[in-house]
């Protein structure tokens, strides 16, 4: 008791908020650190080129007098076979490209959260019957599913997301319900009805922010898997194609030329490879630094 | 177990009849018929053709009728593929796509088991961290490029294997490895995962101690349990390979469901593309079947809710 009147008053410790100690520790795993920023120079990129900043010589419809060249100083990713700049054509399809796994990863978060919160929450045979609708859908392949309604709304950029948002909400749906059903017999919980509040407002205000690390992890997932399947899709052919242009459009053209001029193949799916791998790296370290279910650090 | 079977397979027809339903209203309300893309046809041959198909019919019409040949076991004919029956076609590309898969799935065990064994015991070493950042980029690189760079490699720079058709088992090799890389890369983590949790286990510190080898300890006593999980998987896997099918097929022109499947759709070959979606859904819905009887032989703790 008498030594702790003797001791200086110790700082107060300064609050970290949940974001800033997630970095922190992200900071701790190397491949995930390394990723975020891959992650945020791509971004950076599809954005600036949004918004119409040049960041290439050429401009991406162009057409130069050099046809299929190989990649020089000149173009460092060489033309296509309308001489058109290949690394023009890389960043401006990265926009699309970037824009199909967020938006994706959006509806994913929205249409998940609310149908998994109502199957979480409500439970019983309300829980039962929306799972189960939620397990036969979930059984059959995402490629499959997306082809037969990407071919009902269309092949623009529209149908392509409506295909994607409706096969990437339903592992979001099963996460959010699973960390519901568990969060809601703690006792807070049982606080905070006490108090009188209402569902809503407990699932709002108490629930989805507790369940958020992992609902986090999943979109980080979200994205890079919407990516790949935008490509795949438009690189069989029943996805975007030409006036679009995305990495999936610049790769499926390139397939038909690979025996001679590889490199129109091999750039945009090397910017494929990369944003993918970063996003799978970040969701990797983020599921140790977010989900509570691993454990932190070894020992 | 032969009541779980039969529970599943019963539980089957309805998801059957769902799917089934979902894909024949989603296609007819796909704009387009089957000979629109046909060259100019005069609008009464359309309508004659329509009329010998009874596309003419309401929706609902069609819908039962077709329910009612199914139950019979006629899947119908193709609209672009003259003269030939859904199940014709069926017979002669589901052998191939049967083939393919597993040659792919069996690949996949063999490389990806073994890589995320070795990653777990060598666990935070220089191997563990090649390993995963080999699955990592595994499952980032989508399947048509790992296809274009084994064609690119084999084939038009060493050319020393075939790449396309399906005749000779050669034909088979690069196919198979295409389609077996994305699933190696996940068993390998999937694999990696289980065994790091098997490996904290008592009875493995047990082992050790009687004086048994580290990889006695890991074959004999790891393995077995931490594969449980890993056969588990095998629906997912089935689901995985069937994407995947999409894409190698039309890479190598394999005759086989998967392309049969993307020209259907493209085409509006309704049945056909009925045909393809419904034994994709029974080839699923056995796996997972198969699956659950599995895991109760391979864990007999673990009671599955039929």
């Amino acid at each position: 008791m008498t030594a702790s009147l003797n001791t200086p008053v110790q700082e107060p410790v300064k609050a970290v908020s949940r974001v800033e100690l997630a970095f922190t520790r992200l900071k701790k795993i190397p491949s995930a650190y390394i990723a975020f920023w891959v992650v945020c120079l791509i971004c950076l990129l599809a954005i600036l080129s949004a918004l119409g900043v040049p960041l290439s010589p050429y401009s991406f419809d162009q057409a130069t007098d050099d046809l299929l060249v190989a990649p020089s100083l000149n173009h460092i990713m060489g033309t296509d076979e309308l001489g058109r700049d290949l690394f023009a054509r890389v960043i401006y399809g990265s926009r699309l490209s970037i824009a199909i796994g967020f938006v994706t990863a959006g509806v994913a978060f929205i249409l998940g959260t609310t149908y998994g919160a109502i199957s979480g929450y409500c439970g019983g045979k309300v829980d039962t019957l929306l799972m189960r609708g939620v397990d036969i859908a979930y059984s059959l392949p995402d490629l499959l599913v997306m082809i037969l309604v990407g071919v009902l709304v269309g092949k623009g950029t529209f149908g392509i997301l409506f295909a994607l948002g409706l096969v990437s909400w339903m592992g979001t749906a099963r996460l959010v319900r699973a960390q519901l059903l568990q969060l809601k017999e703690e006792e807070f919980i049982e606080a905070a009805r006490a108090a009188g509040q209402d569902g809503f407002s407990i699932v709002m205000k108490h629930l989805l922010p507790n369940a958020m690390g992992p609902i986090i992890v999943a979109l980080t997932f979200t994205v890079p898997s919407a990516i790949l399947s935008e490509s795949t899709l438009s690189f069989i052919g029943l996805g975007l194609s030409a006036p679009e242009c995305s990495w999936g459009t610049l790769a499926s053209d390139g397939w038909r030329s690979l025996r001679s001029y590889p490199h129109l193949l091999g750039f945009p799916s090397l910017f494929i490879f990369l944003t993918v791998l970063s996003f799978n790296c970040l969701g990797d370290g983020l599921r140790d630094v977010l989900d509570p279910r691993t454990r932190l650090f070894k020992g | 177990m032969l009541a779980l079977l039969i529970k599943r397979m019963l539980t089957a027809i309805p998801v059957l009849l769902v799917v089934a339903t979902l894909t024949f209203f989603l296609m007819r309300l796909v704009p387009g018929g089957p000979f629109d893309a046909d060259k100019n046809l005069p609008p009464a041959i359309v309508a004659n053709l329509n009329a010998k198909y009874q596309l003419d019919k309401p929706v609902a019409q069609q819908y039962v009728t077709y329910l009612s040949r199914v139950v019979r076991g006629d899947l119908g004919i193709s609209y672009k593929y003259l003269n030939r029956t859904v199940r014709d076609i069926l017979g002669e590309a589901m052998p191939v796509s049967l083939q393919l898969g597993f040659t792919a799935l069996v690949l996949a065990i063999l490389i990806g088991v073994p890589l995320g064994t070795i990653a777990a015991v060598n666990r935070g070493s220089w191997i563990d961290v090649t390993a995963m950042f080999l699955s990592t980029a595994g499952i980032s690189v989508p399947g048509f490029v790992i296809g274009a760079f084994l064609i690119f490699i084999f084939g038009v720079w060493l050319k020393v294997l075939p790449v396309a058709l399906w005749e000779t088992p050669w034909h088979m090799v690069l196919p198979s490895l295409t389609l077996a890389f994305s699933p190696a890369a996940y068993l390998a983590r999937l694999t990696r995962a289980s065994v790091l949790e098997v490996l904290e286990k008592d009875w493995v510190r047990t082992a050790r101690s009687k004086g048994l080898s580290r990889w006695a300890t890991v074959i004999k006593h790891t393995l077995r349990n931490a594969l449980v999980p890993v056969v588990t998987v095998l629906g997912p896997l089935t689901a995985i390979l069937i994407t995947g099918s999409f894409v190698v097929e039309y890479l190598y022109a394999i005759p086989g469901m998967g392309r049969f499947f993307v020209t259907a759709v493209t085409n509006r070959d309704y049945d056909l593309i009925m045909g393809t979606t419904l034994v994709f859904a029974a080839l699923l819905i056995v796996t997972n079947a198969i699956v659950d009887v599995a895991y109760q032989i391979l864990d007999p703790r673990m009671k599955v809710e039929g």
